[in-house]
Order: structure tokens, then sequence, then C-alpha cells
């Protein structure tokens, strides 16, 4: 089972090595991204927003009951917040964007690989991979960046409604400790996060589309790893970021 | 097949066990299927988490408190009460609610459900009921194992990296988890691994013809269930949080 998972670790870096050499070339082809990124946007946005407003608010909720037993609900938005933007909220929305683009996108390109329209491609002469895959790769990173910010901020949001609601804490004290807890290496801890997490995203499920053969069982086959994948190297990938981003801090 | 609504799922498969009885053969299929397979990947995930969550705990105590010895308390409340069910529901919806809605969707638009009803068989009895109850069952003993499994992993690292004791982890943990905890946080995972059968069969059920049909519908269980797992979370939290 070791070894399973380590060629097929090796496979993911072969394949995004491959990626990585055509994208220093693909400034030509920057509509196309622009593209597929506003596709996934709009296809997306409305998960991700709902996604991070409850989980601000779950946060708050759990955080509420903690807090309360020392007395110290002044700093329960900063430490709400401090919580959501280094480690969950990136976490979990990357979970629910994992499932909405993964699955979209293998299930996209296993169906053009399994219709044989992905060596159509090669017998004109033109690159898969650069003409198919490339795209789609930068897009979703784009567009997974830009949701998983956005979802941050919806997060926040949510926290701060469930505090005035349901903590009993006005919006003003709320807000009142997040400067002192929250620093500016947070917040781009929690950026970088995302970037890693999106290009994970990207990375597993084009891979798995990119390499379904046979029919349309096989499509399916080919869905159903693509999301279980991302969600194991997703959590794999939350552990070493946290731990090289801690080694970082402390230096 | 006439489309059916998800309520209407819900129900047809519920009454489905007074009128036609459950078939065991298929359930003891179905908790080897769902459950059992999915218990290495549940034990994996779950134990990164854990240990991402004691580093953290300890960045924010030491930030707030300036020392980390409650890290051990916040961190075992944090796990049982709401990160080890909700990380193991999340994973289980993407493996198991891509896999039935692959799998009934597949059975759909071959008509193989049109099939089940010619031969005079409740497909919601023979579907959707093993599944759900499996998953009832499965959701209850991986919560278990899941809240276990992140316990031992934040033991392990708190006592290798922040330098403290098993005992003084201990302490803390009697002293900051109740055992209602624990019967909630099982509660939890019971309704959180009902929904994604439920949610999967439906889709799979009113899945449309053709491969992309059923890439659609694998797609919007996913989704689905996710946000009905984290909905259902803040509900069920909001509830439990009247008991304390």
């Amino acid at each position: 089972m070791i070894s399973q998972a380590l060629i097929l670790l090796g496979d993911y870096l072969l394949f995004f090595n491959q990626i990585i050499q055509r994208a220093q070339k693909s400034w030509g082809q920057r509509e196309e991204i622009c593209e597929k990124a506003l596709q996934v946007i709009k296809e997306s946005l409305l998960t991700t927003v709902f996604a991070g407003f409850f989980v601000g608010a779950i946060m708050t909720l759990q955080f509420t009951m903690q807090v309360q037993m020392f007395d110290a609900m002044s700093y329960l938005g900063a430490l709400v917040t401090s919580a959501t933007v280094r480690e969950v909220g990136p976490l979990l929305i990357a979970f629910l964007l994992s499932g909405k683009i993964g699955a979209f996108t293998s299930a996209e390109l296993g169906t053009m690989k399994v219709s044989e329209q992905i060596d159509a491609i090669r017998c004109l002469g033109a690159d898969p991979l650069k003409e198919v895959i490339l795209p789609r790769f930068l897009g979703i990173i784009i567009a997974s960046f830009f949701l998983l910010s956005f979802g941050l901020l919806f997060s926040f949001l949510g926290g701060v409604l469930m505090a005035s609601s349901f903590s009993g804490l006005p919006w003003e004290q709320y807000l009142t400790h997040i400067p002192t807890i929250v620093s500016r290496f947070s917040v781009i801890s929690g950026g970088v996060k995302c970037l890693i997490f999106s290009t994970v995203i990207a990375t597993i499920c084009t891979y798995r589309g990119y390499q379904v053969l046979g029919g349309a069982r096989e499509v399916g086959e080919g869905v159903v790893q693509a999301a279980t994948q991302t969600m194991i190297a997703l959590v794999l990938a939350d552990w070493v970021s946290s731990f090289i981003l801690e080694g970082i801090a402390n230096a | 097949m006439l489309k059916v609504s998800f309520l209407q799922v819900v129900w047809l498969s519920l009454s489905s066990l007074f009128t036609h009885g459950l078939r065991f053969k298929e359930l003891i299929r179905q908790i080897d299927n769902l459950a059992y397979r999915s218990l290495n990947i549940v034990v994996v995930c779950v134990s990164f988490a854990a240990a991402v969550t004691i580093l953290e705990a300890s960045y924010h105590m030491k930030l707030v408190l300036h020392n980390d010895s409650l890290v051990p308390g916040f961190a075992s409340m944090l796990i049982v009460r709401e990160l080890a069910v909700v990380v193991m529901a999340l994973l289980l919806a993407a493996k198991i609610g891509a896999g039935i809605a692959a799998e009934v969707g597949q059975m759909k638009i071959s008509e193989q459900v049109d099939a089940l009803k010619l031969l005079g068989i409740n497909p919601y009895n023979y579907l959707v009921l093993p599944r759900l109850v499996a998953c009832l069952f499965g959701g209850a003993l991986l919560s278990l194992i899941s809240n276990a499994v992140c316990l031992i992993t934040a033991v392990l690292v708190t006592m290798n990296s922040l330098d403290q004791s098993l005992a003084f982890f201990m302490t803390a943990f009697r002293r900051f988890v109740l055992f209602q905890d624990l019967i909630f946080s099982v509660f939890k995972g019971m309704v959180f691994c009902a929904v994604i059968p439920l949610v999967s069969c439906y889709y799979g059920l009113i899945c449309e013809p053709g491969a992309n049909g059923v890439g659609r519908a694998t797609t919007k269980s996913v989704v689905s269930s996710s946000i009905a797992i984290i909905v259902l979370d803040f509900l069920l939290t909001l509830t439990f949080s009247f008991f304390y």
C-alpha cells in the first residue's frame, strides 16, 4: 500500500513537472485561461460563499462555549478570525471546492479522453497537454485561489453575524482585538495555504481525468478517485504546510 | 420512472422498511462496501487533521495566554465536539457519495432500475434502504473510531512537540470533555452519514441519460451532501449548545 502511494505521488509530480514546463510559455493562451477561470468561478461562487459563511458561524459557536469558561469574550472575534484564516477556513472550503471543481473537471476530461477527442488533438499535430490541460490547470488555480479568499471573507462575515446574534457580543467588540492576535504573517500563511490547496486540486483532478481509459464506467471511477485522492492530498498538504510555515514563523 | 422529489425518496425508502422489510444480505454487503472500505482513509486523514489542530492550538495559546498548558484540554474538546466527526463526514461525502451516485446513476440510465420494478422489486427498498441503514451503522462506528484515532494522535503530538506528559493530557481531557460530548459526537456522525446516501441516491435516481448525466449527478451529490453536512453541523451545534 505504501509503495502504491509512493508510485502515485511520483506520477503526480511528473505530471506537475510536465505542466509547469509548458506553463512558462503560456502567455499566448491567456484569453483561454481567463475564460476557464471565469467559468469555474461562475459555477462555484455560490457554493463557496455559502460554505464560508457557515464555517465562520460554526467556529464562532464552538469558540463561544469555550471562551465563556474563561470570561474572555472580548477575545472571541480575534480567536475565531485567527483560527479560521490560518487553518479551518482554507481546509474546509478547499474540501468543498475539491468536490465541486474536481468532480466536474475530471468528468469533463475523462469524457474527452474516452470519446477519443484527446487523441484527435494529438493526430492534428497539437500537444493535448498544452491545448487542453494547461488552460484548465491554470484556470482552476486562479479561480480557486480567488474563491478561497472570497470564502474566507464570508466566513468573517458569518462569524460577526453569529457573534452579535447568538453570543450577544456587539460587532465593535468582536473587531477590537483582531489586530492584536491576527498578525500579518497569519494572513500571509492563510494565503499561502490557499495557493497550495488550489494547486493540489488542479493537479489531481486534471491528472485523474487525463488518465481515464475505457468507457463511461471508467469515467465514473475516475471521478470518485479524483474526489477521494484530492481530499487525502489536501489533509496531507495542510499538515506539511502548517509544519513548514511554523518553522518559518519561529525562525 | 417518474421524477421524484428528495422528500419522496426519503419517505418511500423509510416506509418500505415496514412494507418490504430489510434485505440483510444487501445490508451486509453495503456495510462492507461503504463503511469498512472507508476505514483506512478516515484513519489516515483524521490523524493528520488532529496533528495540525494541536500545532495550531499551541500557536494560539502562546499568543493569548503566553503558555500552552491548556492545549490538551481545548484541543481534545475541539476534537471530540467538532473536528473528528466533521472531517470524517466530509471525507465520506466525497468517497461514498460519489460512489453511490455513480453506481445508482449508471443503473438508472442503463434502465436497470426500471428492470427492478418490472421484477416486482421496490427500488427504494433494494437500493436506498440498505445503503441508508449501512451508513447509519457505519457512521456510528466510524465516528467512535475517528474520535479515538484523533485523540491518540493528539496525545502523541503533545508528548513529542509540546513536551507534555500523558498523565497531564489525560487529566486535562477528563476535566474538559464530558461524556455527553461523545454521545453528541456519535449522534452527529450518524446524522451526517445518513444524509450522504439519501442525497446521493436521490441524484442517482433522477440522473439524466448519458455519461454526462452520470458525471453531473456525481458532482451534484458530492456538493449537496457536503453543504448539507455543514448546515446540519451548524444546526446541531446550536441545538446541543442548549444542553450544556
